[in-house]
């Protein structure tokens, strides 16, 4: 009757109405699998300007989702450097001087490690090994900390500094058990020089107290403050903390004075340039986005490639740059339990999943095949794919013939099902999961999946309840704790649980290897033999794009100046205020 | 002279079944109401007929055709692995209208019971029954769904229960006052008077009189409790991925992916859209052709 | 009526004591342990000594001493500090309050001004092409998700225009006008999804009322249709109105989370998430507290001003 032919025909115009916006709606250039290969200039050339000063910069940095966690260094925590690293300094950090903007081979995009040859002292001007088990630091001269009140006066920071900070870093409840373990004793021999004395050499001896997480520099006055309340930061850095509006975000502002420079075609200058430092934190992506885009924020450190090519199109102005995202990906199986105690299983799971085709079609060629243990840019700890021997080059090929046939050999001729748990806010990993049942099906094996909540899904892993299952992104950091953290027994990071004492004894070894180039050769061997247990399934890892506005000067896209530390890379950044209120935005 | 809403009811619906009836008056008298009702069982149809329906499997995916516009091949286009937007919309309707219509009527039976209970019994059982609501709505109900949902775990039970019950306590508060409004009525006193027992009361006299507001409410509640999956979603908390529901995927590729994609995040809007609006147009036109009073009967 | 006020203020102390239990206790019952979420969160680690940070952060007593000592502190207005960042509760709260009460009134007054209105139009002129526009409206607002339609926000203007909310919070004594740039959008959406379910009520219980006998009784004693309108009519068909406003109290002192979180408020529904995701329990259980009583003491008032609308009700 009418009234049915009515509701018809309104259906009928809604489809219609559907169409019309799906088509018109659509930008230009985007269909199908061709989502085109985005294009990364080198930015080689410093810019010829005078820098300016003043200006605020917004940036809204790689964890933009999460807030500050802690304050204080004692917390251990691992997201420290990323909010106090622009007041709180350490013992080394990156040469920036050695970034590619400036003609050197460095990117700075590395979550925790810097070669050798790009560490330079930060609070330090030399240092020394006295004997194979003692170095002794020298402290630059004239570095102060501001007047704080309530708490502090101007004054030189010292070597004592030095010695307080180290023994609050080791006396607190949550120091992770061994982590300075190496070290006997850290004493200030004058005002200006600090000696370490070790246990024994520990190859990350740099790393841990020195430009790693958990190294910074306080001074004495804080023994009685309480340095979890964020108003009571103080440092010697270029950016003080003046305002922290809880999970918004953090406001640092210029310091009254600051030791170091930054030449810029071979003029010195005094830094920071900008006056005003705001991170900010948003939830939600689209958010996030769109601040971007009407330059709300100047520069946002992480973005995903479909993003990234349509911010291209419909912002042209803003610069990019493409980095290898910090953590690896993989379907860690325990080795513990059946079906997974056999090898032969491992690696027919591996065999069953067409790695190639995902980074080509899924990835759109924005990832990177093999990255795990190491990235490309472990510049002489990693391998390539190509020179590992031929079984670890089997894994990343797509043969289901042969899977089968090693299921069948391990005692799975008809396949078998098993639960894999995943981070269900984990947008990357929940979408791969529909690709990997359906390559596992092919073979006759059944992954059922469990989304968790983050919290308990990190629970299951920290607990080891977990398995027999668990989709794994887990950060590089730096070549020597890669292997530890992910390989050795007993570790929290060790989701394979995977042990074998003959591994833990080498990696022991590795870490006491004084020689650089030694301690190179074992890294690869180790490695490539852990690969080839296949104890997890090697998955690609997506590169990320970064984005910045024009008026951004001086920067290039670098990400870190120690362990996620990217304090001193934005006190270096200037902002062209001509160049902003041209476009529009001031 | 004032004859009884019951009695009006049975009067009306005398020859032919109360329920076909109905339906009739429905479609001669409100024609927004039938299409709305139309709507409605179109997609429930497409829900329940969905694995017969629908061209493509839910997840299929085939990543070589990701973000494709609609086509012949699919009417309403992939989304960003590959997926047929149209076969996910038929499988959502199925979860979408089952949540929905499961949780709304746990609400509504649980808002009637202690919002009659509670209004027309007063002293301490409405007491004891306001106080046990009124403890349970100090808590923002999505702060208690998340918290039930890490304790026992996502899944589609869980939600439907939590969100029933979270409507439910919410809504009995309306009926109470309904009832509250309808207690005091002439006819009740009467009725009372005459020594008529409690249950009889209630049933003849209070649940006719409360009627419009509890469809009102169950239809309400029907598109409220799908568009608090689909919030439950854009947290992370909703029904798990892969299963598609309306509300996942709105909150998840479309909302990603929207502006690459509009057809990823028209589709599911629309739908949600076009069902709540049916529902509660339906609803309308029901308590219309029930509500006594508009019969200027008291 | 004091008899029913003292009644109802004795009652609120039960009320809440139930509460804050259910609360401390339920979310220690969430698996995913604050103390593992802690210990997973660095770089390496080799099964660290879980005691030593559970005495630091005081979860090694049993549950009923936490719960006494939290309750005993809370009476003197102490709720504890946050298991990560070591801040007051209490500061916190302090903070996050008027940013979400502001959300909420405001977007309460969006609602309200648009509900109440064609509401009473669309019953006025029942079943006329006005009332059908109304109706029509008020439904599609109501099927169509908050959220949505801030992400449609968010995106879409800064796509063609380049142009977007402010992100950034400024209080509004200290700069109105800042601060409305931010927080007007979300208030106006947040209100025009709640003014569908008001606009509808209204409608309802205008009809309803309408034809109540002292309707017709004052219309024959010769009263003006609008004074018959808001003198009478009005008052009773506040009833359901009024509860609307009480049932949205947990949201507007709760805060609209996914509103907070698209548009970047730093409000109490966000504080709240991130202390159930943290697991910070001081955090969860203290905005718990202050949302409890807020929402009681709103409902309280909610009952109160029944008894003065509708003078029937009074006397019973």
């Amino acid at each position: 009757m009418k009234t049915a032919l009515a509701t018809t025909l309104a259906m009928a115009a809604l489809y219609a109405f559907f169409l019309l916006v799906s088509f018109a709606g659509r930008p230009g250039g985007l269909g199908g699998a061709d989502l085109g290969i985005l294009t990364i200039p080198v930015y080689s050339e410093s810019s010829p300007e005078e820098p300016q000063y003043s200006g605020t910069l917004n940036v809204g940095h790689v964890a933009i989702s999460i807030p500050a966690l802690s304050w204080d260094p004692a917390d251990w925590n691992w997201k420290q450097n990323m909010d106090t690293g622009m007041y709180i300094e350490q013992l080394f950090a990156a040469d920036l001087d050695k970034s590619i903007k400036k003609g050197g081979p460095y990117p700075y995009t590395m979550q925790a490690y810097l070669p050798r040859d790009a560490v330079r002292g930060e609070i330090v001007e030399s240092y020394e090994w006295e004997d194979p088990l003692t170095v002794v630091m020298q402290l630059r001269k004239g570095i102060m900390f501001p007047d704080k009140p309530g708490i502090m006066k101007r004054r030189e920071l010292t070597a004592q500094d030095v010695v307080f900070s180290y023994q609050r870093q080791a006396d607190s409840p949550k120091l992770i058990p061994t982590y300075f373990d190496h070290i006997s004793s850290v004493t200030a021999r004058d005002d200006h020089a600090v000696v370490f004395n070790f246990n024994e050499f520990n190859a990350e001896w740099d790393y841990r107290f020195g430009y790693g997480y958990y190294s910074g520099i306080l001074p004495r006055e804080l023994e009685h403050v309480d340095v979890k309340d964020w108003r009571n930061a103080v440092g010697s850095g270029p950016l003080q903390l003046v305002d922290f509006v809880e999970g918004t975000s953090q406001t640092y502002e210029k310091s009254p004075e600051y030791w170091d420079r930054e030449t810029l075609n071979g003029v010195r200058y005094e830094i920071p340039f900008i006056d005003t430092l705001i991170i900010r934190t948003i939830k939600d992506k689209a958010t996030w986005l769109t601040a971007l885009r009407t330059a709300q924020l100047d520069i946002l450190e992480a973005i995903d490639w479909i993003s990234a090519i349509h911010l291209r199109e419909t912002t042209p102005e803003l610069k990019w740059s493409r980095w290898l995202g910090t953590n690896a990906r993989f379907i860690a199986m325990r080795c513990d339990q059946a079906p997974f105690d056999d090898v032969r299983v491992r690696r027919a799971l591996n065999l069953a999943v067409n790695q190639r085709e995902i980074v080509d079609v899924y990835y759109s060629g924005h990832a990177e095949l093999f990255g795990f243990p190491h990235k490309p840019s472990f510049v002489g700890y990693y391998t390539p794919l190509e020179e590992m021997p031929d079984t670890v080059q089997e894994l990343f090929s797509y043969n289901p013939e042969k899977a089968k046939q090693l299921l069948a050999e391990a005692g799975y001729p008809d396949g078998f099902s098993f639960v894999t748990q995943v981070n269900a806010v984990d947008p990357l990993n929940m979408d791969l999961i529909p690709l990997l049942v359906d390559y596992l099906s092919k073979i006759g094996v059944t992954m059922e999946v469990q989304p968790m909540e983050y919290a308990s899904y990190l629970s299951a892993m920290t607990t080891q309840t977990h398995g027999p299952g668990y989709f794994a992104t887990t950060g590089h950091v730096n070549p020597t704790t890669t292997l530890r953290k992910n390989f050795m027994t007993g570790q929290t990071w060790n989701i394979f649980a995977f042990s074998d004492p003959d591994t833990d004894a080498r990696i022991l070894d590795i870490l006491r290897t004084r020689d650089e180039q030694s301690r190179q050769q074992k890294i690869k061997a180790l490695s490539a033999e852990l690969l080839d247990q296949a104890a997890g399934i090697w998955l690609p890892v997506e590169h990320v794009f970064s984005a910045w506005w024009p008026w951004v000067k001086n920067y290039n896209g670098e990400l870190r100046a120690g362990a996620q530390r990217p304090g001193p890379i934005y006190a270096r950044i200037w902002i062209d205020r001509e160049m902003k209120r041209e476009m529009g935005f001031e | 002279m004032s004859t009884t809403a019951s009695e009006h009811i049975a009067r009306t619906f005398s020859s032919r079944g109360p329920l076909v009836d109905l339906i009739v008056r429905v479609f001669r008298e409100k024609p927004l109401g039938a299409a709305g009702g139309t709507i409605c069982v179109a997609f429930l149809f497409c829900g329940i007929f969905a694995n017969l329906l629908a061209p493509h499997g839910a997840n299929d995916t085939n990543v070589l055709n990701r973000l494709a516009p609609p086509s012949v091949e699919y009417p309403m286009g992939t989304d960003h692995v590959g997926r047929d937007v149209l076969s996910r919309i038929l499988f959502g309707a199925q979860l979408s209208m089952v949540v929905g219509f499961a949780a709304a009527a746990l609400a509504t039976l649980v808002s009637v019971v202690l919002g009659v209970l509670s209004g027309y019994l007063k002293g301490w059982p409405d007491m004891i029954i306001q106080r046990i609501v009124d403890a349970w709505m100090t808590f923002p109900g999505l702060v208690l769904l998340i918290v039930v949902i890490s304790i026992v775990g996502p899944g589609l039970p869980q939600i439907i229960i939590i969100l029933g019950l979270q409507y439910g306590i919410a809504g009995s508060r309306i009926v109470r006052g309904a009832v509250i409004s309808v207690r005091e009525h002439m006819y009740i006193h009467a009725a009372q008077s005459i020594g008529a027992g409690t249950r009889h009361i209630l049933i003849r006299h209070v649940l006719p009189n409360i009627m419009p507001v509890v469809i009102v409410l169950f239809t309400t509640r029907v598109g409220a409790v799908i568009l608090a999956e689909a919030g439950l979603s854009f947290l992370g908390l909703g029904v798990p991925p892969p299963q598609p529901t309306w509300g996942g995927m709105l909150a998840g590729s479309g909302r990603d992916y929207m502006y690459v994609g509009p057809w990823l995040a028209l589709a599911p809007g629309l739908c949600l859209a076009v069902v709540v609006f049916a529902v509660n147009i339906f609803g309308d036109a029901l308590r219309d052709l029930l509500d006594p009073r508009m019969r200027g009967l008291r | 009526m004091q008899d029913f006020v003292l009644r109802r203020l004795l009652a609120l102390v039960p009320t809440l004591l139930f509460v804050s239990i259910i609360v401390f206790c339920s979310i220690r019952l969430i698996p995913g342990d604050v103390v593992d979420l802690m210990l997973s969160q660095n770089d390496i680690s080799t099964g660290q000594d879980r005691a030593q940070v559970e005495a630091a952060l005081g979860l090694d007593k049993p549950l009923l001493i936490q719960y006494f000592h939290w309750l005993g502190d809370a009476c003197r207005g102490d709720l504890g500090r946050s298991l990560w960042r070591n801040t007051k509760v209490t500061e916190q709260l302090a903070a996050r309050l008027p940013v979400t009460f502001e959300l909420g009134f405001l977007a309460l007054v969006v609602a309200l001004t648009v509900a109440i209105p064609i509401g009473i139009y669309s019953a006025i002129r029942q079943d006329t092409l006005g009332d059908y526009a109304a109706r029509s409206f008020s439904l599609v607002m109501l099927a169509i998700p908050g959220f949505w339609l801030g992400t449609l926000v968010m995106v879409f203007p800064a796509v063609w225009w380049r142009w977007a909310p402010a992100i950034e919070y400024t209080p509004f004594f200290e700069m109105p006008v800042q601060n409305l740039k931010h927080m007007l959008v979300p208030a106006i959406l947040l209100g025009l999804s709640l003014s569908a379910t008001t606009m509808r009520m209204t409608r309802t219980m205008m009809l309803d009322v309408m034809r109540q006998d002292y309707i017709r009784t004052a219309r024959a004693k010769g009263a003006g249709e609008i004074r018959v309108v808001i003198h009478h009519a009005l008052r009773n068909g506040l009833i359901p109105i009024v509860t609307l406003v009480g049932l949205q109290a947990p949201m507007l002192i709760g805060g609209a989370v996914i509103m907070e979180q698209i548009f970047v408020i730093p409000g109490i529904g966000l504080m709240l998430l991130e202390g159930v995701f943290q697991r910070d329990y001081p955090v969860v259980s203290g905005v718990f507290l202050v949302v409890g009583i807020g929402v009681l003491v709103i409902n309280l008032i909610v009952d109160l001003s029944y008894g003065w609308l509708d003078p029937k009700v009074r006397h019973t």
